[in-house]
């Protein structure tokens, strides 16, 4: 490596990699700057290689961790169909099963394989719950893990507007804040998520064996470690789910569902079942829960109803004027819209002298009647 | 020194390409996730078919697996892979070419242009300057610009820089060297510019 102070170019400077780190992170670990400022013509030179440096940017375009686990998938399949077919263009086939060696190879492989698939689905049941820990330990974002302990389900906002109602006994892992191309929540229990729409950036769901993919809806998903089962109800809107790649050996499928359809996934035997009519499945209509059976359809209301639904829906409590919104009528449909949504849309509705403020589950609505 | 981590990172990797070689399926996707999304990269500056371009990354790594017995035992894995992504998207091409006359030339073009780093510039001079600069540089020919790429931005050797474009050495040095020449001629053509042009003003 060359001697800094014998550096004479621009290129000199722009192919030292600890140069370049400075310049586009910031990451002064050799003291350029203070070198930088020893001599003035130093100073000038060194301008100019970080105009370059800036003018030569490469906007590296994220690829997603699930699109490369896809990715590497689908690599494993495209060995595994070159690797037969080497083989076949090797051996004469005919010979190759003729072989009294190779058959009872075979055979013990598949049956290993079958074993090791039995002994793999056992291993499911009895430790099911890393699932969601691991899926935890892999994202980098930074995750605030919210658990609800609590005997009524619980309501969070998240960053990007969408609320989640988390059951009891049930933990959902989200970043503070959303970066990059893609939203990822991680849910260990039963959640009702009414998502902000945003095609730009698919929401996810991580649910032990399932991955849920929505843009914008609301749906419900029951997914607890101690259950044979893991639930998806849908109530607004589309959305897809594929399984993660625990399971994906065994099913690739995406499966999509609309408006009160739902899937069960049957964690012995790793199967999706979808359910096109939820009403007609016993289990699942009984277990219905109140914000789901609540019509949000709302026509020449008092906003004193509407807000009663809201608590209802929600386990929030809502403090307003009532004297002042005795008078105050709204006609709207607030089914598809996350919690913060509907307060917004209901205070705009108002006039422009309405605003809440919510606090955990308290919420306070300042106004001055409507308009 | 500070090239220590750049080292070190090189260092990882031929570890990893040792026990890839060896059979071993982790190494294998440790290297898959490093670099899959900078080869796709890479991969869409050639052709706007993302697909296909997936397709072919796929393959190589596929390849790479399969013939991993067959594989150098001293490599510098980075270079390695973006060379064999442009092979074959040179080969693709020249298959469809082949067949379908669907593209008029053999070789492939580097399509991606530079783009600015917003974020650190602070006054409204840098801007101006680094928009100026940014400009010469995307007007620069296809392959003086991926030979700046691979120089600077994914930092390759000029051996490997050659061994990619499948040219010798004199003439990926000569790329090299053209690509800044011009860059510095035409900055200083801007600066006169921009020198006589304050000049008038005041």
């Amino acid at each position: 490596m060359q001697d800094r102070n014998n550096f004479t170019d621009i290129e000199d400077f722009l192919s030292n990699e600890s140069f370049r780190r400075w310049v586009r992170f910031q990451v002064d670990d050799e003291k350029w700057e203070d070198w930088t400022l020893e001599d003035p013509q130093r100073a000038k030179l060194v301008e100019e290689a970080r105009l370059w440096i800036l003018a030569m940017n490469i906007s590296e375009n994220s690829v997603s961790k699930l699109e490369i686990e896809r990715a590497i998938e689908n690599t494993w399949n495209k060995i595994n169909n070159k690797a037969s077919k080497l083989a076949e263009t090797a051996e004469d086939s005919s010979y190759f099963w003729k072989n009294n060696w190779v058959r009872s190879a075979a055979a013990v492989i598949v049956f290993g394989m079958l074993g090791s698939w039995f002994y793999q689905q056992n291993d499911f049941l009895s430790n099911s719950s890393p699932i969601y820990n691991e899926l935890i330990a892999e994202n980098l974002e930074g995750l605030v893990e919210q658990t609800n302990n609590s005997n009524k389900p619980q309501i969070i906002n998240l960053s990007d507007g969408s609320s989640v109602l988390l059951q009891p006994n049930s933990k959902l892992s989200y970043p503070k804040i959303f970066i990059g191309k893609e939203r990822k929540v991680y849910l260990s229990g039963e959640g009702f998520f009414e998502i902000s729409k945003n095609p730009k950036k698919p929401f996810f769901v991580f649910a032990n064996e399932i991955v849920t993919k929505v843009l914008g809806t609301s749906f419900r998903i029951r997914a607890y470690d101690n259950q044979p089962n893991i639930e998806i109800i849908v109530r607004t809107g589309k959305v897809k789910i594929i399984s993660n790649n625990t399971v994906a050996k065994f099913n690739k499928d995406e499966i999509e569902l609309l408006p009160n359809e739902a899937l069960r996934f049957v964690r012995k035997n790793l199967e999706f079942n979808k359910i096109t009519d939820i009403t007609t499945d016993t289990t699942l209509s009984s277990s219905n829960n109140t914000i789901e059976k609540l019509s949000f359809n709302f026509s020449d209301t008092p906003v004193a109803q509407i807000l009663k639904t809201i608590e209802q829906a929600y386990l929030v409590d809502i403090d307003f004027p009532i004297e002042k919104l005795k008078n105050c009528h709204l006609t709207t449909s607030l089914n598809d819209q996350p919690l913060p949504e509907k307060l917004k849309i209901i205070c705009r509705s108002l006039g422009n002298n309405t605003s809440y403020e919510m606090n955990g589950n308290q919420i306070t609505i300042s106004s001055e009647g409507c308009d | 020194m500070k090239i220590k981590s750049n080292i070190n990172n090189h260092d990882d990797d031929l570890a990893l390409w040792q026990d890839l070689r060896d059979g071993n399926e982790k190494s294998f996707s440790i290297i898959f996730e490093k670099y899959y999304p900078h080869l796709i990269r890479y991969g869409n500056s050639f052709s706007p078919f993302t697909e296909k371009v997936q397709d072919c990354v796929q393959d190589v790594f596929a390849d790479l697996w399969l013939y991993r017995s067959s594989l150098n035992e001293t490599v510098f894995v980075k270079a390695y892979l973006l060379s064999s992504v442009r092979k074959r998207m040179t080969r693709l091409q020249e298959r469809d070419y082949i067949f379908n006359k669907s593209t008029s030339l053999k070789s492939i073009d580097f399509l991606t242009d530079f783009s600015i780093e917003h974020d650190l510039i602070a006054d409204e001079t840098t801007a101006y300057n680094v928009a100026n600069m940014n400009n010469l540089i995307n007007s620069l020919p296809a392959r003086q610009k991926e030979a700046l790429f691979l120089r600077y931005h994914h930092g390759l050797g000029i051996d490997e820089i050659a061994d990619t474009l499948q040219v010798n050495y004199q003439s990926a040095n000569n790329l090299l060297y053209r690509a800044v020449l011009n860059l510095r001629k035409g900055w200083k053509e801007k600066l006169l510019l921009i020198l006589a042009l304050s000049t008038i003003l005041f």
